[in-house]
Order: structure tokens, then sequence, then C-alpha cells
């Protein structure tokens, strides 16, 4: 991850955060080109909002450890904060945090734009032009917010969070509650953004189809970060660059599946239906048809078959999944060896 | 209404201004060499002995002509409730065998407390009779200082400088107790270069504004509906603002203090019945406990509603020290609000 130092919008270097006895991110460290959109992915509790509330200067340095810039100014030092917010835009999750609703967009637009000290004409012009990016149609612009539908109020707080040309933007969770067909919309106005004013975006989300717009993703555990590439990148690190082995098998059970788990060259089987496993093999090539002729021989009857490309969601079930039976044998271990995991 | 009685342990504070000398002109030769009993000191002796009065001067106004004038201040500076003025003949006609009289001059700007006060006057006369053996033939006669003129509307008058306060007051906490609470984009406001300070100052200001046209419409619509106004309009319409003013700071500070709308509604309630109770306006402050004095003191009712009433009744300057205490007790709460806010958690 080499990255020139004038090109890094957002560099962390070893970031610890705890609160009191408890240790909420561990050694946390990454980079962030301009104009990459970074995904932060993991499930509830495992840090994302944590490491974005350290970038956006809302924990106190006495909180966390390490090296981190935003924009070459670090949030440990609170002369630099307004420097940090002036030049950070956030879309929180919840559209009610980031609109007054009895107010109409344009005016939203003023109330933020007067903390930037954008004058007024300044101002509306660029909420237009990004009203007309994000499509809000120009009979909302002037009425009451809370008359705009679920998705133009969610495009609104995305232009508020634009609205004074920050380097980065941070987005909480821009999919959720958001109904599946509008998911794409959102997350195809977003690359739109990104590719239109050259923003670096850091994504907070569940939704594992974020990461079909990111360039960069993240995987967080428990305040650890498992891993940090492109989506293509982590997907080749997979066994046979992340080739799987789709196979339906009838009357498909556990023990099937703890079968198929014992050939050597097997490097993971994740049942995805009820018929349905995925298998992971050590080189794609030649063990499929290994794999094959030996559920052939086992009586194993398999009614259809397809090869594909894993999927960023595959890798991050594989990849969570790897993380939690680490640290089941790790808890196993202890327990044999009759003393408390250190 | 408050009664003061014999009962009662607050005594009514007073002065006696007496006209009655102890010398008697002759009729006959016109000289003075002729001495009468006189009843002037076994009066002050029996209000002395009263429970209900306490005398904190007496004049003799044959020997300072401007006896009258210094109690009429002290009267107007609150320092008294009642003049008793002893008239020049008052010894003369009891010798007589006339009935005895004695004029009063109650503090007629708490309408409520008169009866009390007279009340209190008569208690004395009661012990001067008895003390003095003398027939129970006893007129008081009462002349009402700071009184409303008769053409205004008693009724009106009596009851709208003891509510102005409260409306004013309430007023200004409704119109804040909720903006912090309330408003949930201050949480993402402060994750832009803005800083927590100006966002408080930005809402103090604000309705500041609203409160300034609040208290105009109530000045308008007081005039307009026929309140007797002795002081001037402009401190009356300072009076309100301050007040209201002060009002705004109580509903930051439990906006601020508050985590839920519904926190922050109950606080209200609790607060505004506390302030109105221990304002004085129903209960007199000189009669509640030493303890709840000192916190009625620090409530801005306490000073507000004296206040408005100095300028409505007395036509007293607004610059009085119940303008210094609101503006100390905004001052506070203004530091405290801020504080609290400054700590607040909010997350978006």
């Amino acid at each position: 991850m080499e990255a020139e130092v004038n090109d890094v919008t957002v560099n962390v270097e070893g970031l610890d955060v705890a609160f009191g006895d408890k240790k909420i991110i561990h050694d946390v460290s990454f980079v962030v080109k301009r104009g990459e959109i970074v995904g932060l992915f993991g499930i509830s509790g495992a840090g994302k909002t944590t490491i974005v509330r350290v970038l956006t200067c809302q924990i106190d340095k006495k909180h966390w450890t390490g090296n981190v810039t935003v924009s070459n100014l670090t949030p440990a030092k609170k002369k630099n904060h307004a420097k940090i917010l002036s030049d950070t835009g956030y879309v929180p999750q919840l559209e009610e945090l980031n609109l007054y609703y009895e107010l109409s967009p344009l005016v939203n637009v003023e109330v933020f734009t007067s903390t930037y000290g954008m004058n007024k004409k300044k101002a509306k012009s660029v909420a237009k032009e990004l009203f007309s990016i994000l499509d809000l149609p120009d009979d909302t612009w002037k009425k009451k917010t809370k008359k705009m539908s679920g998705g133009e109020k969610k495009r609104l707080s995305m232009a508020i969070g634009l609205i004074h040309n920050p380097s980065v933007l941070f987005l909480d969770e821009p999919t959720t509650g958001v109904d599946a067909s509008k998911r794409y919309d959102i997350l195809s106005y977003l690359k739109k953004l990104n590719q239109k004013l050259h923003t670096t975006m850091f994504i907070i989300t569940h939704d594992l189809e974020a990461a079909l717009i990111c360039d960069k993703t993240a995987i967080l555990r428990e305040g650890k970060l498992l891993a940090f590439d492109s989506p293509r990148n982590l997907i080749e690190s997979l066994p046979s660059k992340g080739k799987i082995a789709r196979l339906a098998i009838e009357a498909l059970n556990q023990d099937i599946i703890d079968v198929i788990k014992s050939q050597p060259y097997v490097k993971r089987v994740l049942r995805v239906g009820n018929e349905v496993v995925e298998i992971l093999l050590e080189d794609f090539e030649s063990d499929l048809s290994r794999l094959l002729q030996f559920l052939f021989a086992s009586g194993i009857r398999v009614n259809s078959m397809s090869r594909d490309q894993a999927s960023f969601r595959r890798y991050f079930q594989i990849r969570i999944n790897e993380e939690e039976e680490k640290e089941q044998a790790y808890i196993n271990l202890t327990n044999e060896d009759g003393g408390a995991p250190e | 209404m408050s009664n003061v009685s014999s009962s009662n342990p607050i005594p009514t504070s007073c002065v006696i201004v007496s006209y009655d000398s102890n010398t008697f002109l002759n009729q006959n030769n016109f000289t003075q060499d002729i001495e009468l009993d006189n009843y002037t000191i076994p009066y002050v002796d029996a209000v002395n002995m009263s429970e209900s009065l306490e005398l904190v001067n007496f004049f003799n106004a044959t020997e300072e002509p401007y006896a009258m004038e210094t109690a009429r201040t002290m009267l107007f500076n609150k320092r008294i409730k009642v003049i008793i003025m002893i008239p020049v003949d008052f010894s003369e006609l009891l010798i007589w065998g006339y009935p005895g009289m004695l004029q009063c001059v109650p503090d007629a700007a708490e309408i409520q407390n008169i009866q009390g006060i007279l009340n209190a006057v008569q208690e004395s006369v009661n012990i001067f009779i008895v003390a003095n053996n003398l027939t129970p033939q006893f007129l008081l006669e009462g002349f009402e200082e700071f009184a409303i003129p008769p053409e205004y509307n008693f009724q009106f008058n009596t009851y709208s400088f003891m509510i102005l306060p409260i409306m004013t007051f309430g007023i200004a906490l409704v119109l804040s107790i909720l903006v912090i609470v309330k408003e949930k984009p201050i949480a993402r406001l402060l994750l832009t270069p803005v800083q927590r300070a100006e966002i408080l100052l930005s809402k103090y200001i604000t309705y500041s504004i609203i409160l300034l046209i609040q208290v105009t419409l109530l000045v308008i619509s007081s005039l307009g509906s026929g309140l007797y106004l002795a002081g001037t309009i402009g401190d009356l319409f300072l009076a309100l603002f301050m007040l209201g003013f002060t009002g705004l700071g109580f509903g930051l500070f439990i906006s601020s203090l508050s985590k839920t709308k519904t926190e922050a509604n109950q606080l209200f309630f609790a607060f505004f019945i506390v302030i109105i109770l221990l304002s004085g306006i129903f209960i007199p402050i000189e009669s509640m406990p030493f303890y709840l004095q000192i916190i009625a003191y620090m409530l801005p009712l306490s000073h507000g509603d004296p206040m408005i009433m100095g300028i409505v009744t007395k036509g007293t300057s607004i610059f009085s020290e119940h303008f210094y205490w609101l503006l100390g007790i905004s001052v506070v709460l203004f530091i405290i609000s801020f504080l609290i806010f400054l700590r607040r958690k909010y997350e978006v």
C-alpha cells in the first residue's frame, strides 16, 4: 500500500481506542488515497463507527493512540478540529439528524453552509448542481423537506454532506432503511458523485453490496482490521484465486458436508441453500474432478454443478468464519490446558 | 390574601408620624402655658407592645417638618408597610371624651395585603384602649397609597400585574425548554467547524428576538385592555423583557439538562411550580421559613414580580436591585447551561 504523501487523504497507523479498561480498536492501520471509495464492513460492534468518530474528531485524544491524519492534519490536536471538519462531510444514517424537516431543502443548505462560512449565492449554486446530479426534482427544492419521499431525503442528506466540497465524505449506513430497488440507486449516485467531484468516501455499512462501488474495503471484527484492500484483491487472495464450485447435492445434510470437508484439497465448504454448497479448492482445475469422483464413489448424488468467482459477500463470510474458528480453537486449547485464556 | 393578626409571627413594619403636640393654645389669652395629658407616647407604647406591628421609626412632625415625606419614601422603598399618622388634636379629643382617630397610609401596591395591615393597626389600638382605660370609640381612617385610580378597572389591574410576570416568564420557558433537546441536527452541526458556544449563543439570539415580539404584544395588549401604568412604557417593556430573558436562560438550562422531551417537560412543570410558589406573588416571602427565603431570592420571579409591580403601581425605575438580580441570574444560568451543553454527549 505505497502511496505518495500528497495523494493520501486519510492515514491511520496503529490506531488503538479504549474507554477505560475496554479496548474498542486494536492496532488498526490503513491508507486511503484521494478520490477512493472505502467501505468499512463488519458486524455490529466491530468498531467501524469508532474509527470514523476518531477521524471526525468526535473522540477525545485521551481515549486513543496512534498516528492518524485526515487531509494531512491530525485529530489529536484540538486546534486542527475546525480545519478537519471544514474539509470533511458527514451523512448520518438517519436523515432526521441531518435535515430540518420543517425547512425547505434550499434553506437546509443555507443553515449548513453558514457553518462553513460560505456565502448564500455560492451555496445556492453548489446546491443546485448537487441536486441536479442527485436528480432531486426542482419542485421539491422550496417545499418543506418533510414532504419529500424517503429516497429524496436520503439524497438531500448526501447533498448537504457534500455542500462545502469536502475532501472526505463519511457516510453512515447510506443504504439502510432503503428498499432493495433503491439501494442500487443510492450506490450508483454515490459513485456518480465520486467520479464527478473526486471526493474520498468512507462508507460504514452492513450492506455487503456496497462493495460493488468500493475501491478499497476494510473488514473489521471486534475492533481488529482483518483485511484492507480492493475487493478484487481480497477475493483473489482466496485459494484458487477465489474460484468456487457450486454444487446442488441431493438430500444435503451436515454429514455430507463433513465428508466433503474431510478431503485434504477442500479448503472450505459453505452451505448457501437447502441443497447447495459452495466449495473452495486448493487447486481448482485439478481438484474439482477429484472431488466429483470422490462424491460419485461415496454415493453422494450431485444434481448440478457450476463454477463461479467468489463474491465479496462470500469473501466476507469466509474471513469472518475463519476468525471465529481460530478463536474457538484458541478457547478449546486453553480449556484443555486447564487455564483461562490470557 | 394575607391577614396579619396577633397569631402571625411576621409583624407589619410601620412608622408613626405624630402631629399631636403636647402644648395647647389657651383660647382665653392665646398663650401656650397649658399642658394637657399627652396620649402620643402611650400609643407608641401600645404599638411596641403589639405583636402585629414592628415600629421602625417615630417622627415628631412638629419638630421634623419633612417627617411625612421621609415616611412616604420608606413606604415607596418597601422598608415599611404602613404609615400611622397621629392627628394634631389626638390627645385633646381623647381627654375631652371624644372618639379617638388615627390615620393610616398602607402600601396598596399589594392590594391583597391592605386588610391585613389595617387589622394589625387595629390590634395596637385595642391595646392602647385597654392600657389607658379609654372608651372603645376609635376611628381608623385609611388612605390608600399607590392605588389604582377609579377610572381604571380595579379587578383587571389587581390581577394584571400579578399575571404579567408569570405570563412573561412562562412564555419564555415554554419557548426554550425544548430548544436543545428537540433539535436532532445539533449532533450533525457539531461535525462542522461551528463551536458549541456559537450554537448556544445563536439559540439565545433567536429566541430573544421571538421574546421581544412576545413582550411587545403583551405590553400592547395589557395597555390596550386598560392597565394602569404609573411608570414608563419603556421601563415596563424592559422589565418584562429582562424577566423573559431570565426565563429563556432557565428554559435553555432545562433543555441542556434533559435527555428527552418528556424529561424536559417534567422538569419544566417541576421548576415552574416551585418558582411560582416561592415568587412571593401568592405567599409573602417574608412569611416563609428562612431557608425557603434564601431559595426564593435565588429565583427569577421573586425579583421580576416586585420589579414589574413597582413600575406598574408606583412608577419606580427598572434599575432597581431586582433588575441586577435578574441580570445576575441570567448570567449564571447561561454559564451553567453552557457548561452542561459542553459536556452533553452527541452521537450521529
